[in-house]
């Protein structure tokens, strides 16, 4: 049978709310901030986990330690997919970042100490082709942000469970799977070492919180350094 | 053009989890239960000669088209018994951990491989070791951690405690020390019990409640001794949650016990009430908006020390279910003006009553009986049993129930839901297969 790309869409999107009647997805409402955020370097960042590591493919197709994109700079990782449709998901993540980018680069000490990392859930689908398409044009000289992807499911999983990245595939009413991924929107801060330091949800994705955060981390990297010295 | 229809994995599971008394549960958890629950999972205390003795998980069939409604059709025995008491799920909703009071001991149960039949799958014992702290009482769900808030401390055993943050998987972050020093112009007595978040207020509450003294204590013998009657919690504590440091400490005299945050959108108060004065206490921010605790309401009389101890609030904030212990008693408040509760009903529910939790919709209402084993009744009032009621907004009518003495399970506690999320396949090990269709 033959499906046009739209219409496979719009039927998965439309089993993906019918499965999703009785279970809630999660907060209908983007997060409030009611309150002015402690000052950066007023409060600790647990030293929440190690990042798991795995190999993943960048966007030119070279294989890679996750690791080497967790460590040597604060990173903002989150997962996603390209054709999420999800409004509180991987969308809103995104605008979340791209707006957290604009507020980087007007200070651009602290941009060039920082990256995004975006790693796809969908390896399928997904492929460094396609994610070169997606995000080459929001990585450059003054800030870098990386899409990486999976060669296999398989690979992929240890590192979302590492994560403790809860996802599943939404399948239709014949149980075959559609092409909505189901998962909960996770933002992890990482330090330079490699360790997550605070994981944002969607209830607590709050932008001047994240920034501060960022410039806690910051600090405390500054302080080390001079202690060190 | 082809079309590709992605097939993800090979193990299809039409599993997935979600809950009842949806409306207590940490506001960072996902995939809320909005329709039936089909399970309900009841930490229950294990009684010496009864069964196996041992505390347990003891999953019940709650939905009205199963076959099995009503039924217990699932318990995992932890092989001790500790006085279990309360549980909490992570914020992905897959573990639900569960703690000994007495033992001091976190148990770690798989929910969401297959809810109806939850497997324990980790068991963290050295939380006293490791903190000092003793009892682990609620567990609160944060992005990829757990807050634990607990009763007492392995030196006093009195209520001076704190909260323990863990990952989840397990591992111990830090924890945070309840204020004994002065906040806000109060002292705090460090005492813990609850744990209740507001992120769009970046506002953490507490509340108070006893040592291991007290509660591992005939209930009698510590009514009849004013000495342990001092040994009570008497505060709340506001927390800034971003810094987690105390930002004040309010008097509240009586053991505040749970803490209930209003979910209707714009609404900017939480209620608790307080077991030993029997009355009902609402935080919320002043004119100048600075957060306040005052005395709202009374459960049932006073002078009697009915108990009041579980309450649930309504999805939208407007209702509330208390369970008042001696008297056996569920009331209901309504809610729409939280300056001023209006008892506006109550059934004795049983001979003593502890938790309660309604569903999101608020048309199902579940009762159970243990509040703790020395506090419990003796004799033929020491019923032991889960209740299910219908709720049409005038009366609770009986569902079903389960007799835990009958059954040989033990002293019925805290009760949490969950649901098959139908429609979801796990993105687990498996193969990828991508089917063209032309």
């Amino acid at each position: 049978m033959r499906t046009s790309h739209a219409g496979l869409v719009a039927l998965a999107c439309a089993l993906a709310s019918i499965a999703r009647a009785a279970v809630d997805p999660g907060s209908a409402t983007a997060p409030q901030a009611d309150f002015v955020p402690p000052a950066p370097g007023s409060y600790t960042l647990q030293r929440i986990q190690t990042c798991p590591d795995g190999v993943l493919l960048d966007a030119t197709a070279r294989t890679s330690r996750l690791s080497s994109h967790t460590t040597g700079k604060i990173t903002l990782l989150t997962f996603f997919y390209t054709y999420c449709h999800d409004p509180w998901g991987c969308p809103f993540a995104y605008q979340t970042l791209t707006g957290l980018r604009e507020r980087l680069l007007a200070e651009p000490e602290l941009a060039r100490r920082v990256r995004f990392v975006s790693v796809s859930f969908d390896p399928t689908h997904d492929t460094p082709a396609v994610l070169e398409r997606y995000g080459s044009h929001l990585s450059d000289t003054r800030f870098e942000w990386r899409f990486l992807t999976a060669r296999s499911v398989p690979e992929l999983m240890p590192v979302l469970d590492g994560f403790g990245q809860d996802v599943s595939v939404v399948v239709d009413e014949r149980g075959q799977p559609t092409r909505t991924v189901d998962h909960m929107l996770k933002l992890f801060l990482i330090d330079r070492h490699g360790i997550v330091r605070e994981i944002y949800s969607l209830a607590f994705l709050q932008p001047q919180v994240m920034l501060n955060d960022i410039k806690t981390l910051a600090l405390d990297e500054s302080a080390g350094l001079a202690a060190i010295r | 053009m082809s079309m590709r229809s992605i097939v993800f994995c090979g193990v299809l599971i039409v599993a997935g989890a979600a809950v009842a008394d949806e409306t207590c549960n940490s506001p960072y958890m996902s995939k809320l239960i909005k329709g039936q629950e089909q399970f309900i999972h009841v930490w229950t205390l294990g009684v010496e000669g009864l069964g196996d003795g041992s505390d347990k998980l003891v999953t019940i069939d709650v939905d009205p088209k199963s076959k099995t409604y009503g039924k217990v059709i699932h318990r995992v025995s932890v092989g001790e018994r500790g006085e279990a008491h309360h549980m909490g799920f992570t914020d992905d909703r897959k573990y639900l951990w569960a703690g000994g009071l007495d033992s001091s001991v976190i148990y770690v149960f798989d929910v969401g491989s297959d809810p109806a039949k939850p497997k324990l799958v980790r068991t963290i014992s050295d939380l006293t070791a490791t903190t000092g702290y003793v009892g682990p009482h609620t567990f609160y769900a944060m992005p990829g951690r757990m807050l634990i808030g607990n009763l007492s401390n392995a030196k006093t055993k009195d209520g001076v405690t704190g909260m323990a943050q863990y990952n989840n998987q397990g591992k111990l972050i830090t924890k945070f020390d309840m204020p004994v020093g002065a906040v806000g112009g109060v002292k705090g007595d460090g005492y813990g019990y609850d744990i209740a978040i507001n992120p769009a207020k970046n506002a953490m509450l507490t509340s108070s409640f006893a040592g291991w003294n007290n509660y591992m204590r005939d209930l009698g013998e510590v009514v009849g001794d004013p000495e342990a009657m001092k040994h009570f919690g008497g505060t709340m504590v506001m927390w800034d949650l971003k810094a987690m440091k105390p930002t004040k400490i309010f008097s509240v005299p009586g053991a505040p016990l749970e803490i209930r945050w209003s979910l209707n959108e714009g609404d900017n108060w939480a209620i608790t009430a307080a077991a030993l004065t029997s009355k009902l206490w609402l935080i919320k921010r002043d004119g100048e908006g600075t957060w306040q605790a005052k005395e709202v309401g009374t459960i049932g009389d006073p002078a009697k020390i009915p108990l009041p101890v579980d309450i649930s609030i309504s999805a939208n904030g407007k209702g509330l279910w208390v369970n008042t212990f001696m008297d056996g008693t569920t009331h209901y408040f309504d809610l729409s003006n939280p300056e001023a509760p209006k008892e506006t009903y109550t059934k004795v529910t049983g001979k003593q009553v502890n938790m309660v939790s309604q569903s999101w919709d608020g048309k199902r209402v579940y009762i159970a009986s243990s509040l703790l084993a020395k506090w419990d009744k003796k004799g033929a009032d020491d019923e032991q049993f889960l209740r299910a009621f219908n709720w049409d907004g005038k009366a609770l009518t009986p569902a079903f129930e389960v007799d835990f003495t009958k059954e040989k399970l033990g002293r019925a506690h805290h009760m949490k839901f969950t649901a098959r999320s139908s429609g979801q396949a796990s993105l687990s090990v498996g193969s990828i297969t991508l089917s063209d269709a032309h």
